[in-house]
């Protein structure tokens, strides 16, 4: 269960993104968060995990106070919590398999780590991890010759790495088209059904919501807006979430 | 009909008043530089500067050894009454050189012919009369303005010359002789040339020595001085105070305990080069599985205990290590003499004599890395559940050790030099600047100081402190006469004296300290980050305002005359350079992966090794070559200060006026460089 309570965030500026979030999310729920940009999607995420401190309330993940943790229990806790991004945020450089191995640094011994050395066993794993997302025969290209949506899946093979249980996703096919999206919300989907990982992801499609989270969370101008069933949005709801003048875009 | 704008017209003014002022600045630009067009013009300074220029465009590159060969014919002076003229010796057909005299006799005065046949070509040749007395006499040949003239293409000439008068000679047989100049041997570089390239060389090699040495710690730097790694980094206040608290502590006990060790490992090393490089093979090893864990659950204290002895005993190892290979490196430098192995020996023993020079400040400095850390981890717990009165009374107490270790530490540089003195009074600026916005939130929290108000109470505590600690330790003294501070002991602890300037800066700064971190309590997020990032770009941008020359100045005096001289500036001066190249790529870098790594839970090194350090490789390498590049340039000059290289020789000659010479270390000057920069730019074009 993980529990957001009353959870604000004003940046140094003065723009307040989130306003007095509170939520739960059972274990094991789909979760997508939609509203429009700047509404404060990007920065509750970013608040789980501790990217973006909050400057206010409580995040509470099964019995941790996430953010009453010191830097050295923090990173313990990120270790549970993947992460991916709109922009995959490989290093484009480096090889796809190093780039996955780089999910495993949280469990690996910083004098290996620092040495270069990953013991073969990772190695493995992050094969494994590979293949999961169907592209272990790119484990040795380098990550920016891959296509976007290859990219994202590394991404997801990085994250598989810490075995999480929480996955946030932010706004993870935003960069990508209808095709390759639907290729990577299903991988998501997968590790939701088959690992049982929760997983709260951040949308800008309402159909990408609706065919494949269990719950839709809206947020707007730093609030929630919804929080239901996918299917409870009829077009009323949809013009709360977005303004009067938005129309829905489906993606196929 | 055009519209007439108003705010056009005011602009085309204040246009037009620009150029004016830009042109008023230049014209006195004009007379300062004391521009003169008469001066070029003067017929003397002219005919210099030719010389010089013609001298500097004919350098003195080759060179081929030449022999004076002589040959003869003979001439009757006046022609007998009787008409018969003397016959003309016999001309030689195997193709050795000769020469004719037509007629082969003459009055004094008179205009004879001489020809000669198989001279080496297009060289020198003078043509002497020798006299019955034996008195060589130069001729000069008519039409050509000094003693010499040239041989024809064909190695042959025709000259005429006007017979000498000599007294009481009529009637005897003269001589008539040419001296040529005859080159033999191959032609070769000239000593001049050998010379150059021997410190061609040396300029060369002074760059890449400069430029190497300085990777390494401007790489280091360069992330203290990236604002996008930095600016993150926050800690809570009480945490770094007790670090800062602990530092001094921990380098006392580090020179003690790691200095006895990392000595005792020197010697071993350097006593036995078998066991001590099997040591430190094995206290490698040691280190990595010491630093073997699974997981750390850090809520335990006594997990905490087991990772602060860890972290010890990982110093323990490392400067055991270190010490071992300082001592290896000692040896082996004893090894060999000559030859390659010799400079191989040399350069490792230097570096082990420079480990054992480095052994005791690595020593401290680790200790006090150890103490700090330690600190930190073992009162995160505590700090975390200290509440609010305590938390603030706790950060006076540490803000009144922290502030009066600060100050004491400026203080101590202030002694030194006059104008260091500043230091102390800039660093209490920098905290009084903290003081009052700290106290304004604190007593108003509902309305925190915020945009220029937050800056101008900065400003007031900023100032303020500067003028107090300006006044109380009486800095206008020391800049105004150069005087140092009077070294009066206020008190002693044991063996160290506390004198009275630095117990007054002590009492400063535990005021200050103690009322801005009492305010502030242990809790408040503290941007170290921020901080170490200002403190490094500025001591970067200080050091790169010194040009290399005058660093080999300093130098010079320190090392002496001589391309070790010109290294030292050079590094220096690079290290400051490429660190701001360097930091500048890390903030250009895409933040994207250092995100995603954090969110994995790596440790921010752990990041930097494995989402920057990638990114940043290309542009180091290219940056690295540019680098090298202008040291090449810098240290061809470096020399005019003593600081060895072509540079040092170039300034000789021309102080002694010998342009020809002074041609071809500016030609090889000229070629190098331009080298260089091609390789450079094209390596740096691979590379990104």
């Amino acid at each position: 269960m993980l529990k957001i309570e009353n959870v604000s965030k004003i940046y140094e500026n003065g723009f307040q993104a989130l306003d007095n979030i509170n939520l739960e999310i059972p274990d094991g729920q789909f979760v997508a968060i939609i509203g429009l940009s700047g509404s404060g999607k990007s920065t509750l995420l970013r608040c789980i995990n501790r990217l973006i401190d909050p400057t206010g309330g409580r995040i509470i993940w099964g019995d941790i106070d996430i953010t009453a943790a010191a830097d050295d229990e923090l990173r313990l806790i990120r270790r549970r919590i993947g992460m991916i991004f709109q922009q995959f945020n490989l290093v484009k450089r480096s090889s796809v398999l190093t780039n996955v191995l780089c999910g495993r640094l949280g469990y690996i011994n910083p004098v290996f780590s620092l040495a270069n050395y990953v013991p073969p066993s990772e190695k493995e794993r992050a094969m494994a991890a590979l293949k999961r997302v169907g592209i272990a025969e790119k484990a040795y290209n380098r990550a920016s010759s891959l296509s976007g949506g290859q990219q994202q899946r590394v991404g997801i093979a990085r994250a598989l790495m810490q075995e999480p249980d929480l996955m946030l996703a932010d706004e993870p096919v935003a960069s990508l088209d209808p095709a390759t999206s639907h290729s990577v919300m299903r991988y998501l989907e997968l590790l939701n059904k088959e690992d049982g990982i929760t997983i709260l992801c951040s949308l800008h499609f309402l159909s990408l919501a609706r065919a494949y989270s269990d719950r839709v969370i809206a947020l707007k101008d730093g609030r929630v807006e919804f929080d239901g069933l996918p299917s409870e949005i009829d077009n009323e709801r949809f013009r709360q979430i977005y303004g009067e003048d938005a129309v829905e875009v489906e993606i196929h | 009909m055009i519209k007439t704008d108003s705010r056009s017209i005011l602009r085309r003014i204040v246009i037009l008043i620009g150029v004016l002022i830009g042109f008023v600045i230049i014209a006195y630009g004009w007379t300062v530089t004391q521009i003169n067009l008469d001066r070029p013009q003067e017929p003397v300074r002219q005919q210099n500067v030719t010389n010089a220029l013609r001298e500097l465009l004919s350098p003195n590159v080759f060179t081929q050894d030449y022999e004076i060969r002589s040959n003869s014919t003979s001439i009757l002076l006046d022609c007998p009454a009787d008409g018969t003229v003397p016959e003309a010796p016999a001309t030689p057909d195997d193709g050795t050189p000769y020469i004719v005299v037509t007629p082969t006799c003459a009055s004094s005065g008179d205009t004879v012919t001489v020809s000669g046949y198989n001279f080496y070509p297009e060289t020198l040749a003078r043509l002497n009369w020798i006299g019955s007395d034996g008195e060589r006499r130069i001729r000069q040949v008519a039409g050509s303005r000094d003693n010499n003239f040239v041989i024809r293409d064909d190695g042959t000439f025709v000259a005429e010359i006007e017979v000498p008068r000599i007294r009481g000679s009529s009637g005897e047989t003269h001589t008539i002789e040419i001296q040529d100049a005859t080159p033999v041997g191959a032609v070769r570089f000239s000593d001049t040339t050998a010379l150059v390239m021997e410190k061609m060389v040396e300029t060369i090699f002074l760059a890449l020595i400069a430029t190497m040495i300085s990777i390494l710690p401007s790489a280091i730097l360069s992330f203290f001085a990236a604002h996008n790694l930095m600016r993150p980094v926050r800690m809570p206040l009480g945490s770094l105070l007790i670090a800062f608290a602990l530092l001094p502590i921990g380098w006392w006990l580090g020179t003690l305990v790691l200095g006895a060790i990392g000595t005792f490992a020197i010697g071993v090393g350097s006593g036995q080069l078998f066991n001590g490089s099997a040591s430190t093979l094995f206290i490698a090893l040691g280190a990595v599985v010491a630093t073997r864990r699974r997981s750390i659950q850090p809520e335990s204290f006594g997990l905490r205990i087991r990772g602060v002895l860890m972290t010890a005993l990982i110093a323990v190892i490392v400067v055991a290590a270190l010490g071992l290979l300082g001592g290896v490196g000692i040896l082996i430098g004893t090894l060999w003499r000559d030859g390659l192995p010799g400079y191989i020996s040399t350069f490792v023993g230097s570096l082990g004599e420079l480990i054992q020079l480095l052994i005791l400040p690595i020593s401290g400095i680790t200790g006090a890395f150890v103490f700090a850390t330690a600190g930190i981890s073992l009162t995160r717990p505590a700090l975390k559940a200290i509440d609010m009165p305590i938390g603030h009374i706790l950060g006076a107490v540490l803000g009144v050790i922290c502030g009066a270790l600060l100050l004491a530490f400026s203080a101590t540089i202030g002694m030194q030099a006059a104008w260091l003195g500043l230091l102390t009074p800039i660093i209490a600026a920098a905290m009084g600047g903290a003081v009052l916005p700290g106290i304004y939130n604190r007593l108003l929290p509902s309305r925190p100081a915020k945009g220029s108000f937050k800056t101008l109470l900065r400003l007031i505590g900023a100032v303020a402190l500067f003028t107090i600690t300006f006044s109380v330790l009486k800095v206008e003294r020391a800049i105004v006469i150069g005087a140092l501070p009077p070294t009066n002991a206020a008190f002693a602890i044991g063996e160290m004296v506390i004198y009275e300037y630095v117990f007054k800066a002590m009492t400063i700064g535990a005021i200050v300290g103690g009322i801005s971190a009492g305010f502030a309590g242990t809790r408040a997020q503290f941007p170290v980050g921020e901080v170490m990032y200002n403190t490094t770009r500025t001591i970067l941008n200080a050091l790169r305002s010194i040009e290399p020359l005058i660093m080999g100045l300093v130098f010079v005096i320190w090392v002496g005359i001589g391309p070790f001289a010109g290294v030292l500036a050079l590094t220096l001066h690079s290290i400051a350079s490429l660190g701001k190249l360097y930091s500048e790529q890390i903030e250009n870098i895409d933040n994207g992966p250092i995100e995603a790594l954090l969110s994995t839970g790596a440790n921010r090194l752990q990041t930097i090794m494995y989402a920057v350090v990638p990114q940043v490789i290309p542009p180091y390498i290219a940056f690295t070559m540019y680098r090298w590049d202008i040291n090449v340039r810098m240290s061809t000059i470096i020399g005019f200060v003593g600081g060895g290289g072509v540079g040092f020789l170039l300034q000789q000659q021309i102080n002694l006026l010998r342009y020809r010479e002074a041609g071809v270390a500016v030609l090889a000057i000229a070629i190098v460089v331009s080298i260089l920069d091609y390789a450079s730019a094209s390596i740096r074009e691979r590379v990104t």
